[in-house]
């Protein structure tokens, strides 16, 4: 296994995909390029990005626009993903 | 070895698979939003529907109110064939 | 590979392609390579008031990454060979 054997690294330098990994299944806001925002429960991401998101709300300008029970988000939208106090 | 209809979601296309001859609402760059029964796609979200409605909405400023005025164009598509670049997102019916 | 391979079995068939630029043009569908970049024969524009240059053009090469959407004609979906040529890219990509 890759993890096996491998030091616990300071929470200072995990590295882009150790935070990616330590936050499936946790509550997130996903901003897209154009501002929207997303926020629900992470089920997954692969390395283009693209994110599966349960229990999704859409904000545009701050205003819940949509919701969603499951939802794929193409990986070049994104602008960041943030976790979030539930 | 996984079962062939594998129902977990390991990675975000999985969802996808699991909307397959499924009714998706897709959400397109340029205010145009999809609902239609998912026939094919592939790793670059390119698609094909059947039976989809099509609504691009617009927004126009009223010159003498500054009012916002939102018109929505619907159109009705037997098959179409969507470029996966256009897509933001795709979602699967609400599921009980 | 999927949908390159199903717009080879649409060669010769009318198609209408709708670009990004809004330009809807209906043609023949002469040919296709795996950018899914087309050729189109005996075109009209949809849209003629509004794309009167185009009245005197014949066929047309459009390049893959301009496309929104390819409206396909109903009589030429398999929608069951669709479906396993999408299960089979699925696994296998």
């Amino acid at each position: 296994m890759a993890d096996s054997g491998q030091q616990q690294a300071p929470s200072s330098a995990k590295t882009p995909a150790d935070f990616l990994k330590s936050i499936k299944g946790k509550p997130v806001i996903v901003k897209l390029n154009s501002g929207v925002d997303y926020r629900g429960v992470l089920a997954c991401l692969d390395g283009y990005m693209n994110i599966a998101m349960e229990q999704t709300e859409e904000y545009v300008n701050g205003q819940l626009k949509n919701k969603y029970g499951d939802c794929f988000i193409r990986g070049n939208n994104v602008l960041y993903i943030s976790t979030v106090r539930s | 070895m996984a079962t062939e209809e594998d129902n977990t979601v390991r990675e975000p296309l999985d969802l996808i698979r699991l909307s397959l001859d499924e009714k998706v609402y897709v959400k397109l760059k340029g205010e145009r939003e999809l609902r239609g029964k998912l026939h094919a796609y592939d790793q670059h979200l390119n698609m094909i529907l059947g039976d989809v409605e099509e609504t691009v909405t617009m927004v126009e400023i009223d010159e003498e109110t500054f009012e916002e005025i939102i018109k929505t164009n619907k159109r009705m598509v037997p098959y179409l064939f969507v470029r996966g670049d256009g897509v933001i997102l795709v979602s699967p019916p609400l599921r009980s | 590979m999927l949908f390159y391979s199903y717009f080879k079995t649409l060669v010769g068939k009318e198609v209408t392609v709708e670009l990004k630029n809004d330009l809807a043009i209906t043609g023949t569908l002469h040919s296709v390579d795996q950018y899914l970049n087309i050729k189109l024969n005996n075109i009209r524009v949809v849209n003629e008031q509004k794309y009167p240059h185009m009245l005197s053009v014949r066929a047309c090469f459009v390049r893959g990454s301009v496309v929104r959407f390819i409206l396909l004609p109903p009589g030429s979906v398999d929608v069951e060979l669709l479906h396993d040529a999408t299960r089979r890219e699925a696994r296998g990509g």
